[in-house]
């Protein structure tokens, strides 16, 4: 059989099934198209066929170079800007809650170490700053009998993550108060390494308008000789 | 001036960063990356979205919605799963498919209402050519009747593109991948999310239905009214 008989050899129905790939770069009915002409050489109704879609092929080219420049208008880009701008002030704003309570939660357990080492030491009494300096806070002298019998067995405040004021509780006032363990988890205190199961001691300071600014845990023996 | 010079490889940089890079870029709050990101994506959705609808202001709409869900979500884009283009396309054919079900009226189906391209000329139709394989059958086809030179009049690329905008939906879109956008088989699929021979079975139909209406309408234009 000649290259020619072979050529000729195709289908009406196999010259349908590439016709519209004929021309389309990658696939298979490329490495046909010679054959798929020489059917259509000698097919009216497929010549016919092929025609038409090559018309079609042309339109359908014509339009997407016609429109292939076409874009959204300008306002759209200018409106997803802006969405950018306030989406990435608003994730800024969550990192930075998300890294004051990280702060808190750090300074908290360093209180609680602070508090294990005094409790569990060889005889160690934790070496605060005094009843008046606070870590992170500036506290207010002691206003209380509570705060005074306590500052020598206590470690220093601890500002709360969501403390508003820290620096501003001069006036303030340390109240004693006994809360849950589970309370103190709330706040990001580490209460297993406080050592208690039941309700523990802490002190919180108290700002003016009655907001809590800071937290120390209170050694419950020591609390217990001072009581 | 030496600080320009040290910014322009930064720049050049940037605008040859991939999708994926300039996504991680943005991510990180970098505008620059978000803006380069939309100028290299939006248009191809923009005209998906304005083939599909028919509609300028719908277009508009569609192409806006399809970047705030990348800025306001971008981790709904998995790069496992396909190509951030495929990913904006198919977020593009979601709104579309809703915006259908609020208005099922949105598809212009009179081309002379189409908001799509009136700039389709006969010159630039004549940029494109003449038949490639030099065929020019004689029978009473639509591509025939004119002779294949003008073919691509204004006239026929008007009826095409009324073909177009009523075709269903899932052939449409095909048309609009592979022939408007001149997408191959494979970044059709992508986009679509569908198996290659889909794609190619599809588009094969779609043309055939495209093929079928435009016979339709000449054959209508050159049959007289009845009792004229």
């Amino acid at each position: 059989m000649s290259d020619k008989e072979e050529m000729k050899s195709m289908s009406c129905i196999e010259f349908g099934e590439i016709l519209h790939d004929l021309d389309r770069a990658g696939t298979h009915a490329m490495a046909l198209r010679e054959r798929a002409l020489a059917h259509a050489e000698s097919c009216a109704p497929c010549a016919q066929l092929l025609t038409e879609a090559e018309s079609l092929d042309q339109a359908l080219h014509a339009i997407a170079t016609a429109e292939g420049e076409q874009e959204a208008p300008a306002w759209v880009e200018s409106a997803l800007l802006r969405e950018f701008r306030i989406a990435k002030s608003s994730t800024r704003s969550t990192n930075l809650g998300r890294h004051a309570a990280a702060l808190g939660i750090a300074a908290a357990v360093l209180l609680a170490a602070g508090v294990s080492i005094h409790r569990f030491g060889p005889g160690t009494k934790v070496a605060g700053n005094g009843p008046g300096s606070v870590a992170g806070v500036s506290t207010p002298a002691p206003t209380n009998e509570v705060a005074q019998n306590v500052a020598e067995s206590a470690s220093d405040f601890v500002a709360l993550p969501y403390a508003d004021d820290p620096d501003g509780t001069e006036g303030g006032t340390v109240v004693r108060v006994e809360l849950s363990g589970a309370a103190l988890a709330s706040l990001g205190m580490p209460v297993s390494l406080a050592g208690s199961s039941g309700s523990i001691s802490a002190d919180l300071l108290v700002s003016d308008d009655g907001t809590p600014q800071a937290i120390r845990l209170v050694s419950q023996e020591t609390a217990g000789e001072e009581f | 001036m030496a600080s320009g010079s040290r910014q322009e490889p930064e720049m050049t940089k940037v605008t040859e960063l991939t999708d994926d890079g300039l996504l991680a870029r943005m991510i990180a709050g970098d505008e620059e990356a978000f803006t380069l990101l939309y100028r290299r994506r939006h248009p191809s959705i923009y005209r998906f979205a304005l083939h599909m609808s028919g509609n300028a202001t719908v277009a508009e709409d569609v192409t806006q919605e399809v970047f705030m869900t990348l800025i306001r979500d971008p981790k709904r884009f998995d790069p496992a799963r396909g190509s951030l283009a495929g990913f904006l396309f198919g977020v593009a054919r979601n709104f579309l498919k809703k915006r259908w079900e609020q208005d099922r009226r949105l598809v212009a189906l009179d081309g002379d209402a189409n908001d799509i391209g009136e700039r389709a000329s006969a010159g630039d139709a004549a940029r494109n050519g003449a038949s490639r394989n030099g065929f020019h059958a004689n029978g009473n086809g639509w591509a025939s009747a004119a002779g294949a030179d003008e073919f691509a009049t204004r006239e026929t690329i008007s009826r095409v593109r009324s073909a177009v905008a009523t075709l269903p939906e899932n052939y449409r879109e095909i048309v609009v991948l592979c022939d408007l956008e001149e997408m191959s088989y494979e970044e059709a699929a992508a986009a679509l999310g569908c198996p290659v021979g889909t794609v190619r079975s599809r588009l094969h139909r779609a043309r055939a239905i495209l093929l079928d209406k435009l016979r339709e309408a000449h054959t209508a234009r050159r049959v007289p009214a009845v009792g004229t």
